[in-house]
């Protein structure tokens, strides 16, 4: 082997195989909205009618982009194709087309098509918190509202205002999923406990028969008897194992270090227009609540064990019949069958007086770069109106409209053997936050990455005992300033 | 023992010829074999040119640009802006320093390893060998991501076998394989071995290139089994091992989807896996800064072209082909 001049063509195809080396990938979280639960909503408004001929230029294409939330499952696809097959039969002058893209790619794609210019004009069924990672792309439909003359009194009106924000109204309600506490009642009865209180504002007795109010420090009592290690030891006893836990007695919602703040008290980590981040006490001490529950309560999972495919199978401790309590959303239906037929609905806690329970939404939003606003908003109608019925029921969704609540429940019950009180998820929505936990903030994907789904502090907290919680907190929050502070 | 010498069995300039350049001025049979060529050659060439450069140079376009999906400042030529930015941000040195630690570790373990099971794969005194090297590549077909997540289960603290076979030989206190710094990249390593298959199967078809005429004549010359090795084996070798090593390093400074699946790129725990391509897919696709994501990407490829070409460099040191002098 003799050295020789280094050659240009060493450059160039070393660059060949860099350059075709290259691959990429995209994230996953858990859906907006899952699961195919029945709902079939009663009534709904007419939709606007379309004109019945054929424009000069041939019908107008509208794009509805799928599935930020959910929507991908092949049974919805087969809803989503016969609602587009309708539209287009019914309006002449709209083509509608349905893009279907998985929920791991959604997001990446949807930045990628509105950035190259090619974006769809309607995207849903997505969430509050998915509609915030492309904050400042959505059209502001009031003018569309008022010039179809759109009736909004048919919705809760703190649902609608959810979707007020800074850049004008920028949906109109869909599917709603107000949080309850779901229990398992035997696990009550086999240690003679009452059941929690359905009604929010009742009391709960104790097993020494006093009256407390319903509220976290109650909660935690509780959940402790029903917390039992492989000795059938409770969490009170002072011989009880924690490592040997065969039963969980409380687990709090920990998709979103917001959204469990939010059952503490409404909320958001800045004020409208401000910058500066500010974590409300209440979720503070929900924050610090969780803490306590797993590491020095032992009631709910730590994070291995919620991580663990043998304990918690189905991303919900709830539904693996070995929790006794677990604030949750209403989407949640879709798999809580698992858990047994002897489970519940009952009133969140409350906290310094007041009950919240946070609220997740879904609905359709129309792109600010639509080039026929008029023509995506006559589809939105339909979506809303025509086609609700068959799209709630194809995505699990409770009817936002007043009207089809009751047929929502009716749905809802018929796909389980035991009666729930469904009544505790209507006041439930009565009860959500506002602002919503999920509200737009600065640097708003950015962020996520600490407080979002499998965010780096809710992680860190499920896994590591005998943090110093305040000092989090405190870590927390300066480093989300810093992410601020960058943000344009 | 000592080195034994082992003379080129093929004498120098035989059999070496020169590749002629194709001309296309020159006969008709010649312009016909081009065309012939090029339209073979062109699925691949249309593909590089339409997914690899053509992305290659907006990115390149993106990076003096103030581009982003919100765009709240008017799109303008920024000059070296976000290189500054990139300079100036600690995360940039945070996740080289990441990608740079894991690479020091994982690359001999993805060169060697392979290696020493080919070696063993191609023993003479192994039985089985076939069933071996099924089992080898089994897992490589496995979609990568479900092996990630089966992994992910057997590194569980409380529920992993890994941890269940620990407990059984009486270690009270396991470790958390995948949320204990001191243990972050074993582990990452570990699951990376999962994949060996193809440098496996890559490097037993060299090891079964090299002609038995050079061991036969090493034996004569008194070589052993380790002085064959040295002096046989990994000089004839050493074309599969640049080759391993070249692809090594593309691919463990491109270290991506494993931090992704398992830690939801969070870079958990305590930043050690906020590996850099990782860091320009956020910038990029999440966080929608596409002109930031483009400067740190083009930065990669400047380190990893870079690293490229000193290895390219050095292997006319290191790397033999038996038909050269």
């Amino acid at each position: 082997m003799t050295a020789r001049p280094f050659r240009p063509g060493v450059l160039i195809a070393a660059f060949a195989l860099l350059a075709t080396a290259c691959g990429g990938s995209t994230t996953t979280n858990p859906p907006a909205s899952a699961g195919t639960p029945s709902v079939a909503p009663a009534s709904a408004p007419p939709a606007s009618a379309g004109p019945a001929t054929v424009p000069p230029g041939g019908p107008v294409e509208i794009r509805w982009y799928c599935c930020l939330g959910g929507g991908e499952a092949p049974e919805q696809k087969t809803v989503e194709d016969k609602v587009v097959a309708d539209f287009n039969a019914s309006h002449p002058n709209i083509k509608l087309t349905l893009e279907v893209v998985t929920y791991d790619q959604a997001n990446g794609q949807l930045t990628t098509e509105i950035q190259s210019g090619n974006g769809p004009d309607i995207v849903g069924p997505v969430g509050i918190g998915g509609a915030n990672a492309f904050h400042g792309q959505w059209l502001d439909l009031a003018p569309l509202i008022t010039k179809a003359n759109y009736d909004l009194s048919g919705f809760p009106s703190n649902v609608v205002d959810i979707y007020k924000l800074d850049e004008g109204q920028v949906g109109i309600p869909f599917a709603i999923y107000p949080s309850a506490l779901f229990y398992k009642k035997s696990m009550f009865e086999e240690i003679g406990l009452k059941e929690p209180p359905h009604k929010y504002g009742d009391q709960y007795q104790m097993p020494d028969g006093s009256m407390v109010d319903w509220n976290y420090d109650a909660a935690l009592k509780v959940a402790k008897l029903l917390t039992v290690d492989k000795s059938s030891k409770d969490a009170t006893d002072p011989a009880f194992d924690p490592k040997k836990i065969t039963q969980w007695g409380l687990e709090l919602q920990r998709d979103d270090l917001r959204g469990m703040g939010a059952y503490f008290g409404s909320g958001s980590l800045a004020a409208a227009g401000s910058k500066t981040v500010t974590i409300p006490d209440a979720w503070k001490a929900a924050w610090k609540y969780y803490y306590d529950a797993i590491w020095n309560a032992h009631v709910s999972l730590t994070g291995p064990q919620f991580e663990s495919k043998d304990i918690n199978p189905k991303d919900y401790p709830f539904f693996n019949g070995h929790t006794a309590m677990s604030e949750n959303f209403l989407w949640s239906t879709y798999g809580v069958a698992d858990a047994g037929d002897d489970w519940d609905l009952a009133a969140i806690p409350s906290y310094n007086g007041q009950a919240t329970a946070a609220f997740n939404a879904d609905t359709f939003r129309i792109l600010k770069g639509s080039k026929h606003p008029d023509e995506a908003f006559t589809v939105l109608t339909y979506l809303l109106g025509d086609a609700a019925p068959e799209l709630l029921k194809a995505y699990g969704g409770f009817p936002a409209r007043t009207a089809d609540q009751q047929a929502g429940i009716a749905a809802l019950q018929s796909q389980f053997k035991n009666t729930v009180d469904w009544q505790v998820a209507i006041d439930g929505i009565g009860k959500a936050d506002n602002p919503n936990f999920e509200s737009y903030m600065p640097a708003y994907n950015e962020s996520l990455g600490l407080v979002g789904s499998g965010g780096k502090y809710l992680t860190n907290w499920g896994n590591k005992a005998g943090l110093d919680m305040d000092k989090e907190i405190q870590a927390l929050q300066t480093e989300m300033q810093a992410i601020w502070d960058k943000a344009p | 023992m000592a080195a034994v010498p082992i003379q080129p069995l093929i004498p120098p300039r035989a059999g070496r010829f020169r590749l002629r350049r194709p001309s296309l001025g020159k006969s008709a049979l010649s312009r016909n074999e081009a065309r012939w060529g090029l339209i073979f050659l062109s699925p691949w060439l249309i593909g590089f040119l339409a997914f690899t450069l053509f992305p290659m140079i907006a990115s390149l376009v993106f990076s003096v640009t103030n581009i982003t999906l919100a765009q709240d400042t008017p799109l303008r030529f920024v000059g070296l802006e976000n290189v500054q930015r990139m300079l100036a941000d600690p995360q940039t040195w945070q996740s080289l320093g990441v990608t740079f630690r894991f690479a020091a570790f994982n690359l001999p373990i993805a060169i060697v390893i392979p290696f020493v099971v080919a070696l063993v794969l191609n023993s003479r005194y192994l039985r089985g060998v076939g069933i071996f090297r099924t089992l080898f590549f089994m897992p490589y077909v496995i979609p990568f991501v479900s092996g990630l997540l089966a992994w992910q289960g057997m590194l569980n603290l409380e529920t992993g076998w890994v941890n269940e076979f620990l407990r059984f030989l009486g270690v009270q206190n396991p470790p958390n394989w995948l949320q204990d710094q001191a243990l972050i990249y074993p582990s990452l390593a570990f699951i990376g071995l999962w994949g060996i298959g193809a440098g496996v199967i890559v490097n037993l078809a060299g090891l079964k290139g090299i002609p038995t005429e050079l061991y036969d004549a090493a034996r004569i010359d008194g070589a052993g089994w380790w002085a064959s090795l040295r002096n046989v084996t990994l000089p004839m070798m050493s074309p599969v091992i640049f080759y391993s090593l070249i692809l090594g390093i593309v691919d463990v400074l491109q270290y991506f989807l494993v931090p992704l699946v398992l830690y939801n790129g969070t870079g958990e725990p305590g930043g050690s896996t906020l590996f850099f391509n990782l860091v320009i897919y956020k910038q990029a696709f999440n966080f929608q800064n596409f002109s930031y994501g483009a400067t740190l990407a083009w930065l990669l490829f400047g380190i990893t072209l870079a690293i490229t070409l000193v290895v390219f460099r050095t292997s006319r040191r290191w790397v033999y082909y038996a038909g050269e002098r």
